[in-house]
């Protein structure tokens, strides 16, 4: 994933793209998973996908809080992505599959030498109110 | 390549058993295999060891076969140590196959040992998490519950499968093993106490989710020339050995069993054997989660995608059935003691071909003659959202 690193710098998650066959891919690849050629160069993803599937976990490894919930999603380049999914009161009916899911950043804890390590996560998009 | 005899199986019974070491399981497991085939410790020529978090739970991280073995009898010989996740029992066991199928040995041992209940519930799921691709879902919160859950659902709003045809895989599964003395548990479950467990990740409910134990088991495999020399027993060779490891993908699809490790790992078993699944007398799925017997029936080509429902619903897979499934209990009733499941599946195989198993036995497709083929599938870890490793064998009886 990249982090803005200024104003106009802009988070998104890093995919990558094969020159030769056209195969997409998440996280990035240095050879192409189709056609195997190291053809293959970095792209921005795109912030905005659909939910393919969501759970919620009561039982969580150590560091996460249950209950949380993870999700999978679809986006328009043509890859699936293992996400946490935030923004929304945990439960199984809170979510409906294709509905539409935008990428944010997040604090999800600090290390042993007190860096902030940041995680992706996806939330529900909720329509703006027209001003 | 010539053909190879499962000579003896041996288990110790699965279960939680804090005070007993991996050298303590893995000895009975070897003494019982031993004792099956009429073999000793000084026959064995090599062994392959199977075993997946010893190294995290107990710290015995490096040769950790060899440290078993010795403790039981047998030394000087090739160790090789196995690590392929929940499929380690029967990745060892392909490499015993294989050593003895290629004539470099003409006896050779595959025994899988795990101990993961250390009473500290985190460490074990630590443990667990580690057969996956950590760098990917090391931050995401990520843990098998919900990789079977998130495909659970997927498949339920494709085909139409419910939380009821999950439950009723546990009620099956329980039900026999209810009757393996070798299960963790005993208790047959019903529907209702299925469901009303505790959620653990919808659709799973903790009796879903098969349970954290240790055990052991082992197999001794041999040439067919030394088999007829000390066999009374009636004589189980390995028709097909496959294994397969996950492939790159990621791209959005709606479920299907075709092109998984599980379907190409079966299709390879069955050309190799020259069967198909409709010649199939007894399975063993690893349905670690109850949602992925469904989906291992189509892998396995019982049935198409989504149809798996109908199986379990009409209770075609049941011990009475027209294709039984998990006879042994499954792991909803042993348990799943990681690097023994898939030598334990072996086990009860062998036990039904030989006609040896008791009050779960079955009577195969054509009754007079009994069980012929038995297929064992047994998937372990997970990257790009399939099994890491999946290790398919198909035995049958001569």
């Amino acid at each position: 994933m990249h982090i803005a690193s200024s104003a106009t710098d802009d988070n998104y998650l890093i995919g990558s793209k094969c020159q030769s066959c056209g195969a997409m891919a998440f996280p990035k690849r240095v050879i192409c998973h189709k056609c195997l050629s190291d053809n293959v160069v970095e792209i921005p993803l795109s912030k905005r996908g659909k939910l393919a599937s969501f759970v919620v976990a009561w039982a969580a490894p150590e560091g996460f809080q249950p209950p949380m919930m993870l999700g999978y999603i679809d986006l328009p380049e043509g890859v699936r992505v293992l996400s946490m999914v935030t923004g929304c009161e945990p439960s199984k009916d809170a979510l409906k599959p294709g509905q539409e899911m935008e990428l944010v950043f997040e604090e999800l804890r600090t290390d042993q030498n007190r860096n902030n390590i940041v995680a992706f996560k996806f939330k529900p998009v909720t329509r703006r109110r027209e001003s | 390549m010539r053909e190879v005899v499962v000579a003896g199986v041996g288990v110790h019974k699965f279960g939680k058993f804090i005070d007993k070491s991996l050298k303590d399981l893995g000895r009975v497991a070897l003494k019982n295999a031993l004792d099956d085939a009429g073999l000793t410790a000084k026959d064995i020529q090599a062994a392959f060891f199977g075993n997946a978090y010893g190294g995290l739970i107990t710290g015995q991280e490096s040769v950790r076969g060899q440290t078993i073995l010795l403790h039981s009898g047998i030394s000087g010989i090739p160790v090789l140590n196995v690590e392929n996740a929940c499929a380690s029992g029967s990745s060892a066991f392909r490499e015993a196959w294989l050593s003895v199928a290629c004539g470099l040995y003409d006896v050779a041992l595959a025994l899988g040992v795990e101990k993961l209940y250390c009473d500290n519930t985190p460490k074990t799921m630590a443990a667990i998490i580690t057969s996956s691709d950590l760098e990917i879902v090391g931050d995401t919160g990520w843990s098998f519950p919900t990789w079977y859950a998130l495909k659970a659902r997927m498949y339920m709003r494709e085909y139409g499968a419910t939380q009821e045809h999950y439950a009723k895989v546990v009620v099956k599964n329980t039900k026999n093993g209810a009757l393996n003395p070798h299960a963790q548990f005993h208790k047959p479950m019903t529907m209702e106490e299925v469901l009303e467990s505790r959620e653990v990740c919808y659709p799973l409910t903790l009796y879903m989710c098969s349970a954290i134990g240790d055990g052991a088991a082992a197999a001794v495999l041999c040439s067919k020339d030394i088999a007829q020399k000390l066999q009374k027993k009636p004589m189980v060779t390995v028709a097909a050995s496959a294994l397969t490891s996950a492939t790159f993908q990621n791209d959005p699809k709606k479920p299907t069993a075709v092109g998984s490790t599980g379907y190409i790992a079966a299709k390879l078993a069955y050309e190799q054997a020259g069967v198909g699944p409709e010649d199939i007398d007894v399975i063993e799925i690893h349905d670690a989660f109850a949602p992925a017997e469904l989906t291992a029936y189509e892998e396995i080509g019982l049935c198409g995608d989504g149809e798996g429902i109908r199986l379990i619903e009409e209770g075609k897979t049941e011990i009475g059935g027209e294709i039984p499934v998990n006879t042994s209990g499954g792991l909803a009733s042993k348990g799943h003691p990681v690097g023994a499941t898939g030598l334990a599946q072996i086990a009860e195989v062998v036990w039904q071909l030989r006609g040896e198993a008791g009050p779960r036995q079955i009577a195969g497709r054509n009754k007079r003659r009994g069980p012929v083929l038995g297929l064992t599938h047994n998937g372990g870890g997970t990257l790009e959202g399939d099994a890491a490793a999946m290790a398919v064998h198909i035995l049958r009886r001569i």
